[in-house]
């Protein structure tokens, strides 16, 4: 049998069918309708219809379809959801970045801490500019910034001293009483505390020197690791210069190494990252 | 020369030869205004090397024309600091045109340039 006879027949054959389903609905509204009618069971198909159609229209609910056509086009992206999309995301790139920054300056903070790591920094008997007696537990309380040169230093440490003076500055003006800068002599034979004091005078009257017997000079710059190459023996009348390292060395207020800052640190770069740090500062405070 | 005249000098002003000479031998450390004199006479001098084309003023032959170039400026260097310090920044000198020649070297070569500072330039920002 050919193909095409066969679609006619099925056509045919299916045309009556539809037409008396299509009554049978007309029926059975009627009768739904009507209050008082014997409960029916509804045919399948009736239900479908009905639920599908209100489905549709409250999730697609457009007035023209121009407006239901520019929907369709720029799909569920709208400038709201765009603009809410950017701010969590500069919110997220914000905070993740400030938590970055602040978790690397803990683990800075913290690497000198607990057992068995490398120390810097201890316990030291010196005297200050004035005479006096200064030990470790006199810092302790505070931030202090350590630095170690000697008076008849050619240039580095005139400069670094000044960098200092700037820094202290900086961070006394955001949080006065926090920092003790600290100069230590690798000098002391040529270093008394009244050398120091004139010294120091033109540079910053806050700052504190310290000075002491070579020996005991020479256990604090092994306390902090320094190294320095002042001679035991001189002549009377000889000069020398003291080859030493040139870094800064913040001390929190346990008395704990924190950072070291260097010669690439600009003043304002030091003072930011001594008060970032402060910051982070949790524990016990002596300020004066 | 007149500059070389510090022991001979009268009474008015011989406290501040007798200090300038005691900042020459070590004896006492540099103020603040004295060490700004000092590194005033050393880029004097270094400027005028620059200019005789002298890098080493401590060898033999780099002395020879550095006195015969920069006699001058040389005698304000060794009048205004202390005889230490000389020779530490004469050392410096070498040491740093190296270091920058060494460094123009590298950048040629495609190194990648690191923040770091090696001349006196007071550092403010």
């Amino acid at each position: 049998m050919p193909p095409q006879t066969t679609t006619a027949r099925t056509v045919i054959n299916s045309l009556p069918r539809a037409v008396s389903r299509q009554s049978s609905r007309l029926v059975s509204t009627w009768r739904v309708a009507q209050p008082n009618s014997r409960p029916i069971a509804p045919p399948p198909y009736k239900s479908h219809s009905q639920s599908f159609q209100p489905l549709v229209q409250r999730r697609f609910k457009f007035s023209t379809v121009e407006e239901a056509k520019s929907r369709y086009r720029s799909g569920p992206f709208s400038w709201k959801a765009g603009l809410l999309f950017v701010l969590t995301g500069c919110g997220l790139v914000w905070y993740f970045r400030s938590e970055k920054e602040r978790m690397q300056r803990k683990r800075i903070a913290e690497s000198a801490k607990g057992v068995g790591r490398p120390k810097v920094g201890g316990p030291f008997e010196l005297v200050d500019q004035e005479g006096n007696k200064v030990t470790e537990q006199d810092l302790k309380g505070r931030y202090s910034l350590v630095y170690f040169g000697f008076t008849h230093c050619p240039d580095i440490c005139p400069e670094e001293l000044d960098k200092m003076a700037r820094m202290f500055d900086l961070v006394e003006e955001q949080r006065p009483g926090w920092l003790t800068p600290v100069f230590v002599t690798c000098d002391p034979a040529r270093d008394p505390p009244k050398v120091l004091k004139e010294y120091l005078a033109e540079f910053h009257p806050s700052f504190l020197g310290l000075t002491g017997t070579y020996d005991q000079i020479k256990a604090m710059c092994k306390a902090y690791r320094v190294y320095f190459s002042t001679p035991t023996e001189v002549k009377p009348g000889q000069d020398y210069l003291v080859d030493h390292s040139i870094y800064f060395y913040l001390m929190d207020p346990d008395g704990d190494f924190v950072e070291a800052l260097g010669r690439q640190h600009s003043p304002d770069q030091g003072a930011k990252v001594i008060l970032d740090h402060m910051k982070d500062w949790r524990g016990q405070l002596r300020t004066k | 020369m007149g500059l070389f005249s510090i022991f001979g000098s009268t009474s008015s002003n011989s406290e501040e030869t007798k200090r300038a000479s005691e900042i020459r031998t070590g004896a006492v450390a540099p103020s603040r205004a004295e060490r700004q004199r000092c590194w005033a006479a050393r880029d004097a001098y270094f400027a005028c090397l620059d200019k005789a084309g002298i890098v080493d003023a401590l060898k033999e032959d780099g002395a020879a024309a550095a006195a015969k170039a920069c006699g001058q400026e040389s005698a304000e260097f060794d009048k205004d600091c202390a005889a230490q310090w000389v020779t530490y920044f004469k050392k410096w000198r070498v040491q740093d045109i190296q270091k920058k020649a060494r460094l123009r070297e590298l950048e040629a070569q495609g190194a990648n340039r690191m923040d770091v500072q090696t001349d006196f330039a007071p550092r403010r920002s």
